[in-house]
Order: C-alpha cells, then structure tokens, then sequence
C-alpha cells in the first residue's frame, strides 16, 4: 500500500501584518476535516502561526508546507531571509531580534521558537547566515497529551 | 442546536444574506428558501439580523396563551429592566406585571446573579495560573460556539450554572412552589436555554418569551403606571450583566485579588478573542467574558429599546458594588449548598471528518482542494452556499454538484454549445453534398 499523504502549502509575504494567522487557520480548518483530534489541532496551528509570524517578522516571507500522514504531522517553513546567527540563544524564552516597531504592534515578545518546541514532538531548525532557514516540526499521532481535562 | 430561530418560508427571498452572516456556516438555501443545520447553529441571531425580508424570526412561545393562564410566574432577563424610560426601575415593573397576575421573581435572579459572580471569584481564587484565564458561561451562544469551532476550550469554560436556573431552584425551594416558569429572553440563545440546555439535562424554566412582546405590551398601555419616585434600595448588580464588562466587574467585587479581565461583545471580537486564545496568547489574563450581541445582551434581537439608549440607563445607575455581611450570608448558604454547580460536563461538538478513516478522509480533503480550485472564489452566495469553499465540502459530501455554481454552469453551457456547433458540422452520408 502506498503511503497516502496530504500536502498543503502556503505563501507568506514578509511584514504582511494584516493577513499573519491565515496559514494557521486554513491548517486547522483542514485538520479538522479529516478527523484529527483537536488537541493535536491545536498545537499544529499554534506552531503553524508561530513559524508564519518567523516568516513575516524576521525572514522577510517565505512558505509554509504541511504534510499529513497516517501516523504524524510535519509543518515545514522555508525562507530565504538572513538566518539565525545563535540558534541556542533564539530557542531562549523572551530572546528576540525584533525591532521596536514590530514590537510596537504586540509582536516579537520572543515567545516563537520556545512556543513552537513546546508544541511539537520534534523541531529541527536548520540556518545557514545570509542564506536562509529552514523549520521542520513533527507531532506523532500516538502521544494523545491532553490540553486540559 | 437551532432551538431560537425559525424561518418563515413566505417571506424567504433565496437571497444569500442570512448565509453568509453566519458564523459557523450553518446555513444554505436549498429550494429557494433558507435551511439551518441544527447541529452547527449557535443561535446568535446574525442571520435574523442581516435578512432584509424578515423571514428569520424568534421561535418564542406564545405570550398569549401563556398569560391567559390564573397566574403566571415569570423571571426576567436583566435587559428587561432597561428598556422602558417609563418604568425606570424594578419596582414599577413588579407592580405593573403584578396588575397581570404575573409574578416577577426577579428578587432571586439578582440573589442567584450574586452567587454566580461569587462562585466564579471563588474559582478563579484557586485555580492555578496556567489553567487560566477561564471563560464566561452566562452567553449561551458563547458556549455553543466555543463547543462548535473551539473545542479544545472547552475545558476553560467555568462550570457554574445560568443564574436564571439557579434562581428558578432557589425560588421552588423556598416557596415550595412548583408553578410552569416563563424566562423573558433577549435572544433566540436564551429561548435554547429553555428547550435544549448546555451542562444540565432539563432546564428549569418552561417557557421563552421575548423581551420585545412584554415590553411592547406594558407600553401599549396594560396596567397603570405610578408616577411617584419610589426609593430603589434594590441590589442592581445583576442588571449590569447586560452590558459589557459587568459580569467582570460584578465578579472582581467579590473577588480577593484585583483580576485581570477582558471584556468583549459583538460577534466579530468574540470570535478573534477566543482564537487568540486558543493560540495561547491571553497568558496572565484571569477571565474572558464575550457576548456575541454588539454591546452585551442590550444589544440582542429580542429587545425593543435600543441599545444605546439601555446602556445609557445602565452607565448613569447608582450600583453598589459592596456587598453587605446579610447579603454574603445569604449567598454563603446556597454557595455552601452547591448550587452554581453544573449538572454536566461541557463537551466539544465535533465536526464530522470527510471520512471515517484517515486515509481516505485525506484522499477526499486533496479531492475538495482540487474542486475548490476550480471554483470562482468569489464567495458570492448564488450557489446557496455561504462560501465556495463550503460548496467544496459540500460537494464531496455528496449534497451538491459542480454546476451549482452559476459560473462553472456558465462554463459548462459553453462547452456544451461549442459541441453542438461541432456536431451540428457532421451531417450524415446520405444528406452530405445534398441542400438541406
């Protein structure tokens, strides 16, 4: 049996401000479709606005690609932008490179990557300076962590 | 679950105003005339809003026959109280509603609005941080919409019961009482509070009653008015529920620390405040209260005033916010006694999935996407549905087909027209070369 796998991407635009949650809720709304249960849902949009607001604060736009198979989840975003030059220190809570007028608009807390590791089983995060980033977070279907009861 | 709203099928235009208002997409016009999916309908009267033929409508019960009943035992919507300039206050409307056999028990409502804010503090006292903010459950509308396109939520919707059955409890057990109650509702929400509670199996009241029908009456002249200025003294904490930020401020009176709390109404912020919740960004926010009516309950389709002129009223009231030692031993007792607890858990409705499996739920998602793909995406609302997307789905769930769409209908006939042309070209043998 050939391994069946939904696919779906999405365009950001960098310092699109207006249209930052789209990807997250076009992912949930698909999730949803097929039958994930919402506390996996949950957590894929949570990391799906996280990469996206990466996407439109820092990388200057890139893309969004999610793939659903039988047994996980893989969120996936590609920028062109100028890399993180300290991964570690990004991963820190409240670390953020953000300028103060993205910080002025009640974003850039330095909560993303932190966010995202929180909610995913895996994230790998690959950076080369000058060249771009790339984010691929896993959930697997079998671990059933509840929000809240 | 639809229990507010009716459609008058003769004033139904077909047009695609009510569908596209709809918040969780539970409406289509199926043959000319608009239908709900139940299961999906949150009752928040959008749709009753937007239709310019007045062919949605309250599903109430009829006052008539209700109040030609001996007596009649009525509890009423905070908003009540704000929508008559001539009965400026809740004495007059007990003497006026008495002089109809009607006996108002709101002094139990405002006692049960007092042990639903002293509950909630109580809960927000010992919950710990990372279980907040918790979420309102006075709006029923809320409830189900958090239910329906919020389910993971659902969890931090604070389960205290609605003050109004609570009241109505109190009420029976202190008279004795067992008399057919009638809630005066300012909303097709509050007509589901009757017929098809959240959290409890039966609701306590019987009937639902708009707001509007009794206003309408008392002005048109029933029973006399006295004009004399009667001394209030009255607790009206509980009519401050109807606009927004009284839940909260009502609650934070009671409460032992200073809350952090966000106040919003109207269908549009409820909906983007829940979804920044749910993405987690409320961190350090202690109670969320929303209301899916412009300005709170003033603002629902069942009231007769407008709702500017109600919060006018309610922001130039005099309200204590102190609670007396009487009044807190008073509410201590029913608090003790447990009476603001829900009978049952609040659960997430589901959707339902494409398909049962995965496997083939995703196949089928990939084949809406490319269904959708070929779609207009212009949402115009011609195909009955409120969004191309929504005809997508419908399709695939075999409840419409590509040419319900006006444009691919279009397309369609042209194709077809080109071939007809075409075959109109090839004439058989026997009349070839031949005038026909």
């Amino acid at each position: 049996m050939t391994t069946n796998i939904y696919e779906e991407e999405f365009k950001v635009e960098g310092g699109d401000f207006m249209n930052v949650g789209t990807a997250s809720t076009t992912l949930k709304s698909s999730l949803e479709m097929v039958g994930i249960p919402s506390s996996i849902t949950r957590r894929a949009s949570i990391i799906a606005y996280e990469v996206e607001m990466n996407l439109v604060i820092h990388a200057g736009g890139g893309i969004i690609r999610s793939l659903v198979s039988t047994d996980k989840l893989m969120i996936l975003a590609i920028d062109e932008g100028p890399g993180i030059p300290d991964i570690d220190l990004a991963m820190q809570e409240g670390y953020s490179t953000a300028s103060d007028a993205i910080r002025e608009l009640g974003f850039g807390a330095g909560m993303g990557l932190s966010n995202m590791k929180r909610n995913a089983d895996v994230l790998k995060i690959n950076s080369e300076m000058g060249k771009g980033t790339s984010v691929e977070a896993i959930i697997y279907f079998t671990e059933n962590t509840e929000w809240r009861k | 679950m639809a229990g507010g709203i009716k459609v008058q099928e003769i004033n139904c235009a077909g047009c695609a105003n009510c569908i596209k208002s709809c918040p969780t997409e539970a409406m289509r016009v199926i043959d000319g005339c608009v239908s709900v999916i139940n299961e999906l309908c949150i009752d928040c009267g959008e749709c009753m809003r937007n239709c310019p033929h007045k062919a949605i409508m309250m599903d109430e019960d009829e006052w008539d026959l209700i109040s030609s009943q001996e007596s009649v035992v009525a509890i009423c919507d905070p908003t009540f109280y704000v929508q008559m300039g001539a009965y400026a206050n809740q004495i007059l409307i007990k003497q006026a509603l008495a002089s109809w056999n009607v006996t108002d028990i709101s002094d139990y409502a405002s006692l049960a609005f007092d042990i639903v804010a002293y509950s909630i503090a109580r809960m927000l006292d010992h919950e710990s941080p990372q279980n907040l903010p918790l979420i309102t459950t006075y709006c029923p509308a809320v409830i189900r919409l958090i239910q329906i396109n919020f389910p993971e939520l659902v969890g931090r919707v604070v389960p205290v019961d609605s003050p109004f059955e609570i009241a109505v409890a109190i009420w029976r057990e202190v008279t004795g009482r067992n008399d057919d109650i009638t809630l005066l509702v300012p909303c097709p929400a509050k007509i589901t509070l009757v017929r098809n509670p959240v959290g409890r199996e039966d609701s306590n009241a019987q009937y639902a009653v708009s707001v509007r029908k009794l206003v309408r009456a008392l002005l048109a002249g029933g029973p006399k008015i006295s004009s004399e200025q009667l001394e209030v003294g009255l607790n009206n904490r509980w009519l401050q529920w109807s606009v927004t930020g009284g839940e909260s401020a009502h609650i934070s009176a009671f409460s032992q620390r200073p809350l952090k709390t966000i106040s919003v109404s109207g269908l549009r912020n409820t909906m983007d405040l829940l979804k920044e919740m749910e993405l987690g960004r409320l961190r350090g926010i202690d109670y969320i209260e929303c209301r899916v009516c412009d300005l709170g309950c003033i603002g629902g389709v069942g009231n007769a005033e407008s709702r500017f002129l109600s919060k006018s009223r309610l922001d130039h009231m005099d309200i204590n916010w102190n609670i007396s030692a009487d009044e807190m031993e008073a509410l201590h007792g029913w608090y003790e006694k447990g009476i603001y607890k829900l009978e049952k858990e609040i659960t997430a409705t589901r959707r339902n999935p494409l398909a049962t499996d995965l496997n083939s739920a995703m196949s089928r998602l990939k084949e809406l996407n490319r269904i959708y793909s070929e779609l207009p995406h212009i949402d115009c609302g011609s195909c009955g549905r409120p969004s191309c997307k929504a005809l997508a789905e419908d399709i695939i769930r075999g409840q419409g087909e590509m040419t319900d769409c006006i444009f691919k209908l279009r397309e369609t006939i042209s194709e077809l027209s080109r071939e007809i042309a075409d075959l109109a070209e090839h004439t058989p043998h026997t009349l070839r070369g031949k005038r026909v």
